[in-house]
């Protein structure tokens, strides 16, 4: 079912813009640049941080409240490069973006992760909740990165020559980096090493007994989720022309682990169809006077209905539970299907502060 | 640095610990209960300052929303854990990402009601207290009076009341305090409740001193995490001490700035942040925290 989902989303992608040009033109020529073009880039590049919260939670239960951190550092760091010295070569900017999300994702994973003892699910997530809420507050007093109101990027994106405005060409740009995340993403997590990381979902502490270093493997995939989210951060920026407080801190964070749990965790086209259908939703009920200021509660309200009853999410209406694990190397039919790991990762001895 | 100043400074340090000292109990009651990190703790110390705002707007004395708000923050509280909580006690971890949920949908809620805006609201007592040359704020010693009675009440009520002995034995073995016909899941909902109007009374007391804004909960409940890790968990007096040193960092580091040599150097907001790094940093290198093992 997941390959059918996966080529059917690729195929809509990429005739959609010609799609909805054609669509929405009418009796003019179509305007491959408009609207409804830009907000879809806008949820590509959205569902890279979705598959980068993915990986950390999906795959390997670290509870990140701080996906928003690396995002946003990336996008302040390209936006100061824009300003001061005017470097907009995309062949610099992506993998700057790239670097630091993983020194930051690497600082902070070092930080949280390769303590004495072996950190709690809380512990983590309040780490990186406080980590993503601490560079909030000091990129919104910092003058030198514009305070409270944040970065402006007045020039386009450059390839080669070629000026980068948001639009059709922009799209298959964030498009071709989506499905290069992806791959990359999947071959993480169907290699050798993925298969460790499925057995610390299952069993974390026999993981352990048989001498790998749990705590190496989350730092790992940490990092790579960090450079996920700054590559998502660094086009962002470019995309909205603006980086500011809100993309640091807790807001966008927050968005990153609801697309994940919406969507579905544990498999990677879960994270981006959450994206998707989310910002759909934001873009359509903050449109409505009615619910415009309220409309942050129905994502709560989401959230809590996604975590308490359904928490495969939309992903798990269509997918089975064996092909949403995925499996690794000889098949072995029909026992498998009894020996599925949990929905989610239980990690019950989290609770800190149990008696 | 005269007496007079230095006399200030460690009193606006028992304030702010005091506030930081009864959010962190109400977290810690219910972690240490339940087995629950209430992620949406500091929504309920939010919802405790709206409800003196809400009464202000009503036109009725703000010392009325004070104390009204420990009790509608407490039945908040009750209506969470019987909705939501309940049916999470098996997965601690679910039950977690449920309070952020929660505490989402608190924020955002009061967010639409009062907008962006960050209000301010008077203190009940106003006025200073003359002791010898040093005068202190009023209300400020109100808030310290308040907690010390507070704590002193929480004690007594575990130690000497059979109710307090019930959520003890339910502490230390939940399964064999069912056994003996003690009904954990209504002490649980206590515990719960009681947990929220502790933040609901702290937000109350503290709403005169900072400013009413919709992500004041956010930075209490960061606040209230690095105090229960710096403190230790598990433990009764840990979080307590945890709390009142967090608690001492926020004007602990705004007065470093009167010094000549600092005060280019830490910005206002850069106080605010040091706090957060200082204390992961002393997390980092002391995991167990101040007070390792201990009883309540």
């Amino acid at each position: 079912m997941i390959p059918i989902v996966e080529w059917g989303l690729l195929i809509f992608l990429l005739i959609y813009p010609f799609a909805v040009s054609f669509l929405t033109a009418g009796d003019s020529a179509p305007d491959f640049n408009n609207f409804w073009v830009i907000r879809v880039t806008t949820m590509l590049i959205l569902a890279k941080l979705a598959i980068s919260f993915d990986l950390c939670w999906g795959y390997s239960g670290i509870m990140s409240f701080g996906q928003g951190l690396f995002f946003g550092l990336a996008g302040y760091v390209v936006a100061k490069f824009a300003e001061e010295l005017g470097w907009l070569q995309i062949f610099f900017v992506v993998p700057m973006g790239m670097l630091v999300g993983l020194l930051a994702a690497l600082l902070v994973g070092w930080f949280l992760l390769l303590g004495k003892r072996t950190p709690t699910v809380i512990f983590v997530a309040l780490g990186t909740l406080t980590a993503s809420y601490a560079a909030e507050r000091l990129v919104a007093g910092w003058l030198w990165v514009g305070a409270g109101n944040g970065l402006s990027i007045w020039d386009f994106l450059m390839i080669g020559s070629y000026e980068l405005e948001p639009g059709l060409i922009f799209y298959y740009v964030a498009l071709l980096f989506l499905c290069l995340v992806y791959l990359g993403s999947r071959y993480l997590v169907r290699s050798q090493f993925g298969l460790v990381l499925a057995g610390m979902r299952q069993n974390e502490e026999r993981i352990a007994f048989f001498g790998y270093r749990v705590q190496i493997y989350k730092a790992i995939v940490f990092s790579f989720a960090g450079m996920v989210a700054g590559l998502a951060g660094a086009l962002y920026s470019y995309h909205e022309g603006f980086v500011g407080p809100s993309s640091v801190g807790i807001g966008i964070s927050t968005y990153a682990v609801l697309y994940g749990l919406f969507g579905g965790i544990g498999t990677l086209i879960g994270p981006v169809i959450g994206a998707g259908v989310i910002e759909i939703l934001r873009l359509f009920l903050s449109d409505i006077d009615a619910i415009r200021n309220y409309w942050p509660v129905v994502l709560g309200i989401i959230m809590l209905v996604v975590v308490a009853y359904r928490p495969t999410g939309l992903l798990g209406l269509i997918v089975s539970e064996r092909e949403r694990i995925g499996s690794f190397g000889i098949a072995v039919r029909g026992k498998a299907a009894k020996e599925t790991p949990p929905a989610r990762p239980e990690r019950t001895e989290g609770d800190d502060g149990a008696a | 640095m005269e007496l007079d100043a230095i006399a200030k400074l460690v009193f606006d340090i028992l304030a702010f610990s005091s506030i930081m000292v009864l959010v962190v109990l109400g977290l810690a009651v219910i972690a240490s209960m339940m087995g629950i990190f209430n992620l949406g703790h500091g929504e309920f110390v939010l919802l405790g300052a709206y409800t003196v705002f809400v009464f202000r707007e009503l036109g009725l004395p703000e010392w009325a929303g004070m104390l009204a708000a420990p009790f509608l923050v407490a039945i908040v509280g009750l209506f969470v854990e019987a909705t939501v909580i309940r049916r999470l006690y098996v997965a601690p971890v679910i039950a977690m990402l449920a309070t952020y949920a929660v505490g989402l949908i608190i924020r955002e809620t009061v967010r639409g009601l009062i907008g962006g805006q960050f209000y301010s609201i008077d203190e009940p007592i106003q006025g200073f207290i003359q002791i010898g040359d040093v005068s202190l704020s009023a209300w400020r010693t109100v808030i310290i009076f308040i907690t010390l009675a507070v704590m002193a009440a929480c004690y007594l009520f575990l130690t000497r009341t059979s109710f307090g002995l019930q959520i003890r034995g339910a502490l230390e073995n939940p399964m064999l305090a069912r056994a003996s016909g003690v009904s954990t899941s209504r002490l649980y909902a206590f515990t719960f409740a009681f947990g929220a109007a502790l933040a609901g009374l702290a937000g109350a007391l503290m709403v005169p001193l900072f400013s009413l804004s919709a992500d004041l909960g956010l930075r209490f409940l960061v606040q209230a995490f690095l105090a229960v890790m710096l403190g230790g968990v598990g433990t009764f007096e840990g979080p307590v001490l945890g709390g009142a040193l967090i608690g001492a960092m926020v004007p602990g580091f705004q007065w470093l700035r009167e010094l000549p040599l600092l005060n280019a150097l830490i910005q206002p907001i850069v106080a605010e942040v040091l706090v957060f790094v200082v204390a992961l940093i002393i997390v980092k290198f002391r995991p167990q925290g101040f007070v390792s093992k201990g009883r309540i």
